[in-house]
């Protein structure tokens, strides 16, 4: 039997120097557990995205009501899906434009979610598509909401290739 | 004795050179922002015409003899609520003087905004914005933004981010003192002011298929002309783009700007004189 195998995703941070709409403060990138993945097979993945010192962006689930939550949303494929995606928790966070604390995430988040890859993939190489929407703030000034641009290529080859360990923090983590 | 020397040498270039550094930060920089206000070289505020959201015109111009603060804002921005019931106070102690608010709600929708205004009991008008109007006012890219307009219609100053109502209140008092009409050419800001970047943008710059290059004096078939010129050359600010697809995609981009403004000038004076 050919296996298939599926290569490690290197995506891109984003932040080109012209980029549509506000300045990004926000950079992210996919994680795969494993540098290949066999077809038909459910594999661990994560989204690290690093916030620019100084900004925070609204946790997935906002405090309040009017804060815009932070998403991670994959396109539809129909060889890889993205499914059951997991925000961390937010740290709660004292804010000079606030009364009460707010949970809001900093520096490095990891999100983790499940890829499932088609039993039918044949060799090729198959793009992965997202974005990483948010809304950031200092401590004195918001900037508009705003994505980030999740971009991978998936490369397939027809070998029974080892699953070698790609990220092993991605594949020891079990709940994001 | 001689190694002493020159460690003590050493030391004294640090403490200079720090100190040199805190005279610049503390002393001379607020020292240019001051001559460059005091060079009168204050922008008109640009014109605008828009629906209130209890369905009134507010048109800039109506305003004229007035001191008006546009406040930028989001329903979705903390920093901006927070100044709201600040203006709300201003509103009602400086209204009869001659001092009026305009809010501009960068939010996507009316809903938020109008549940906004009857909570806060809101007692000025709220226009919902665009990224066009933002541009004409130099572009919005944080908010709150504020611009204190003066009675001759000028913009005076630029609060970028929360910032204490007692410095609008101190550069109100202080426009109100002005006669309609009237230039205030020693105004002088309190706490810190983005006055000395006010960039204003026409609407002939904001509507021109080059953002921020008025293209008004050529002909259609000129103004296809020129666009494919910028589409000709590389951008380098680093986006990998033409001219023309940076200046479409990021009106923001100085580099571009520059670019495209340096090129139209070049095709004027070989097409025109």
């Amino acid at each position: 039997m050919r296996l298939l195998t599926v290569s490690l995703l290197l995506l891109l941070p984003a932040g080109a120097a012209c980029a549509e709409g506000p300045p990004s403060v926000v950079s992210a990138r996919i994680l795969l557990a494993t540098h290949a993945v066999h077809p038909g097979t459910t594999v661990r993945i994560a989204v690290v995205a690093h916030i620019d010192s100084g900004y925070h962006i609204n946790d997935h689930k906002p405090s309040l009501d009017y804060l815009i939550p932070t998403n991670v949303v994959f396109e539809d494929s129909s060889s890889l899906k993205v499914e059951k995606v997991s925000y961390p928790r937010g740290k709660l966070t004292k804010f000079v434009f606030l009364d009460s604390p707010i949970s809001v995430y900093e520096g490095e988040i990891r999100l983790g979610a499940a890829l499932k890859v088609s039993p039918s993939l044949k060799t090729g190489a198959y793009p992965l598509r997202g974005k990483l929407t948010y809304q950031a703030c200092n401590d004195h000034a918001c900037l508009p909401p705003t994505s980030v641009p999740l971009e991978g290529l998936v490369h397939v080859a027809t070998s029974p290739a080892l699953l070698h360990p790609a990220d092993s923090a991605v594949s020891k983590e079990k709940q994001f | 004795m001689k190694k002493s020397k020159v460690l003590l040498g050493i030391i004294l270039g640090i403490v200079v050179a720090v100190g040199l550094y805190f005279v610049n930060e503390y002393w001379i920089a607020p020292a240019t922002t001051s001559a460059a206000k005091s060079s009168g070289e204050f922008p008109q505020a640009p014109d605008f015409a828009l629906t209130s959201l209890s369905g009134n015109k507010i048109n800039l111009q109506d305003y004229k003899g007035k001191v008006v603060l546009l406040d930028f804002w989001a329903t979705w921005c903390g920093p901006c609520r927070i100044e709201i019931p600040g203006f709300v106070e201003l509103q009602r102690k400086y209204g009869n003087q001659g001092f009026a608010i305009i809010g501009v709600s960068m939010d996507d929708g009316p809903q938020p905004v109008r549940q906004f205004y009857d909570t806060f009991h809101m007692n000025y008008p709220v226009v919902m914005g665009s990224d066009k109007l933002g541009e004409l006012y130099g572009g919005i890219l944080g908010l709150p933004t504020s611009f204190l307009v003066g009675r001759d219609g000028r913009i005076y100053a630029k609060h970028v981010g929360l910032t204490d109502v007692s410095v609008f209140e101190s550069e109100i008092k202080e426009l109100l003192s002005a006669p309609p009409g009237h230039k205030v050419s020693d105004f002088k800001s309190v706490g810190y002011t983005a006055s000395q970047d006010i960039q204003t943008s026409t609407p002939e710059e904001v509507n021109s298929v080059v953002p921020g290059v008025d293209l008004s004096k050529l002909s259609p078939a000129e103004v296809k002309e020129f666009e494919n010129v910028l589409a000709k050359g590389k951008c380098t600010c680093g986006c990998g783009f033409t001219v023309l697809k940076c200046r479409q995609v990021d009106s923001s981009c100085q580099v571009s700007l520059e670019q495209a403004r340096t090129a139209y000038t070049k095709y004027l004076k070989a097409h025109h004189g």
